[in-house]
């Protein structure tokens, strides 16, 4: 008898400690979401207090309202949305048509060595390219401070990692199903249309979260290129200030408004995420 | 509805796979290929569909020469190995699939769809996905799709290898049955022999380096296989291949393998004196080796028995006879013991002779 209580003991405590070390590991992530929240409600006198309080004394929802009173606040959030989107459908069309390329006809489309130089374009530290890049837009006839500057300067970014992603995806998807629509006679483009696209639809599903989430918060490069016809909401959050004190609890505020799309986008598509990470599960 | 004719084929990558191959099948016939995985059967397949494009060599459908003609245009149909079903469609658009591309009417190709399925018993899944249905029911459902494109030529990649025996044997007995597959050219690929005996109207067995090493019918291949390699790939258990040499005694012709002397039957004799060589491979099947009492008139030899499997149906030997293993076969009722030591017996006339050097057979 005590022989077999003794390791379900053991087990226990396993147990009861990996939901301790789990219980402080949420505190600790989620403390600075709460520190946000709280601050977003706090009054202006009580964020500059030296002795931060843990709870509002006066719950100030018109901070909130208070962001939006300036109405170049909100075109910030239309200006951000918009340059993520367009990036983001440019990144996935483009990226889907290399990504298959590269899966494919490896041959044809320069090898593992290209597709490898293209993902390591994200190797560098982006602030290497800053100077040049601005230099470069300046030179083009839209300037840098339109959402075409910003729009094509990310595809820097998301276009490798989307090509990467949809390479990967495309080798999951077995090429014998378009073979077998091939020879159903339908042509490459109608069976590339019909059968391999959805089923690399759940991972392009999730490579246009990541590319969106990258556009929408990117700050370095929007803080340099734009901030005159057009504002990301990323740069107008730091403008939030009053002399030299800054406005915290807008700032949090507006940072919260500013989470609310890509976290609907998340809970939204949340199970094609999942289903693009099991993609590989078609043979049976 | 159209002849198959493959004439001088060649394709390889590193290597030949398929090399100068030549090949014709009428309308109607069942053609099986059978051989050893990774001999370059699912190749030869792949090439006449379309999807891989031969080095050298014509393939002709009818009249019509199909060897540059893209998949999608040749009027083939193909059976994957692996089934290749659209996991994201149902089995019925799965199976509608081929009569799309074709762009039919709706209602037509509810039809068609409605008859293939009722034909192979899958009408019942009509709305599944491939995912949800077992081994068997994928494997009508994807023969669903190629016989409803009523295509000039069928090509079918081991088609039920993948299945336990029992669904095996039932697909396997439906084949006999479909009369569309009776009708056209039809390229059946297994490696399994007793299919390929089963529902060849003629069998091809294809060989290292991309040949065919003997195309003809069923019971022709069985009884005279060409070469050593057809002998072994058909028939089950495998034939006892045995180093030999021909030896002259007195005026009679004897084989000599370790302590063993088998006779020459006089219908051999003739054609194995006038050879040079002395070496040969004799071959014999291991059901015309069997305990003397289940085969009076043989000729007979002692052997101990090294290892005995009783399989129900038939109980399998593996003896030492003189030095030589031979697999022998009795009566299923019989049981054999490790050690001990049996008498057994052959009819010297069921012998094969095979050259040592290619294995071609000499007595042919």
């Amino acid at each position: 008898m005590v022989d077999q209580t003794r390791p379900e003991d053991r087990w226990r405590h396993v147990r009861v400690l990996f939901l301790a070390f789990l219980g402080l590991w949420l505190l600790f992530t989620l403390f600075p979401l709460y520190f946000m929240i709280i601050t977003a409600l706090k009054t202006t006198a009580e964020t500059n207090l030296t002795v931060p309080t843990f709870w509002p004394e006066i719950m100030a929802f018109g901070n909130f309202a208070a962001v939006f009173a300036e109405a170049t606040n909100f075109d910030a959030l239309v200006d951000s949305f918009v340059i993520a989107t367009i990036n983001t459908l440019l990144s996935l069309f483009l990226g889907t048509l290399a990504g298959y390329a590269f899966a494919r006809f490896p041959r044809q489309a320069g090898g593992e060595n290209l597709a490898f130089w293209i993902l390591s374009n994200r190797m560098f530290p982006p602030v290497a390219i800053l100077v040049p890049m601005f230099f470069l837009f300046d030179s083009t006839p839209w300037g840098t401070d339109s959402i075409w500057s910003l729009v094509i300067l990310y595809l820097v970014f998301n276009l490798p990692l989307a090509t990467w992603l949809m390479m990967v995806f495309f080798r999951d998807a077995p090429r014998e199903l378009e073979e077998a629509a091939y020879l159903d006679g339908w042509t490459p483009l109608r069976a590339f249309m019909r059968i391999t696209l959805p089923l690399v639809l759940p991972g392009m599903i999730s490579v246009a979260m990541l590319c969106w989430i990258f556009a929408w918060n990117e700050y370095l490069f929007a803080n340099l290129f734009v901030g005159t016809d057009v504002r990301t909401y990323t740069i107008v959050i730091p403008t939030f200030t009053h002399g030299s004190q800054t406005l915290w609890n807008l700032q949090m505020a507006f940072s919260l408004i500013a989470m609310i799309p890509p976290v609907t986008l998340f809970i939204l598509l949340r199970r094609y995420m999942v289903r693009g990470l099991s993609l590989g599960v078609v043979k049976g | 509805m159209a002849r198959l004719a493959i004439e001088g084929l060649c394709k390889g990558w590193d290597f030949p796979v398929i090399d100068d191959l030549s090949l014709t099948v009428e309308e109607g016939e069942f053609l099986v290929i059978v051989g050893p995985s990774g001999i370059g059967k699912t190749t030869l397949l792949r090439l006449v569909a379309g999807l891989e494009t031969p080095d050298g060599g014509r393939i002709l459908v009818g009249d019509r020469d199909v060897t540059r003609v893209p998949p999608y245009r040749r009027d083939v149909a193909m059976t994957f190995e692996s089934y290749a079903l659209y996991p994201h469609m149902t089995v019925a658009r799965n199976i509608a699939s081929p009569l799309k591309a074709r762009g039919l009417p709706e209602d037509e190709i509810r039809r068609r769809v409605g008859e293939v399925t009722r034909l192979l018993r899958i009408d019942m899944l009509l709305e599944r996905k491939p995912g949800e249905i077992s081994g068997g029911q994928k494997q009508r459902t994807a023969l669903g799709r190629t016989l409803v494109a009523d295509p000039q030529v069928f090509l079918l990649d081991e088609p039920i290898s993948h299945l336990d025996a029992r669904i095996r044997h039932e697909l396997r007995s439906q084949f006999h049955t479909l009369e569309d597959l009776r009708r056209v050219a039809t390229v059946y690929v297994t490696h399994d022999y007793a299919e390929a005996l089963s529902l060849g109207d003629r069998i091809a067995v294809m060989g290292n380096g991309g040949h065919l090493v003997q195309v003809g019918n069923p019971r022709n291949l069985f009884e005279q296989p060409a070469t050593l390699f057809v002998a072994e790939h058909l028939g089950q258990p495998t034939i006892n291949a045995i180093g030999a040499e021909l030896v002259d005694v007195d005026d009679r012709l004897e084989v000599h393998a370790g302590s063993l002397r088998l006779p020459v039957s006089p219908a051999h004799r003739a054609a194995l004196t006038k050879m040079q060589q002395r070496q040969v491979t004799i071959g014999l099947r291991p059901q015309h080796l069997r305990p003397a009492d289940e085969l009076p008139q043989g000729m007979e030899l002692e052997g101990r028995i090294d290892i005995f499997e009783a399989l129900g149906s038939t109980g399998v030997m593996i003896v030492d006879a003189g030095g030589v293993r031979l697999t022998a076969l009795t009566r299923p009722e019989r049981s054999f013991d490790h050690g001990e030591v049996v008498t057994l017996a052959l009819n010297p006339a069921a012998l094969y002779f095979f050259s040592p050097v290619d294995g071609r057979n000499l007595l042919l």
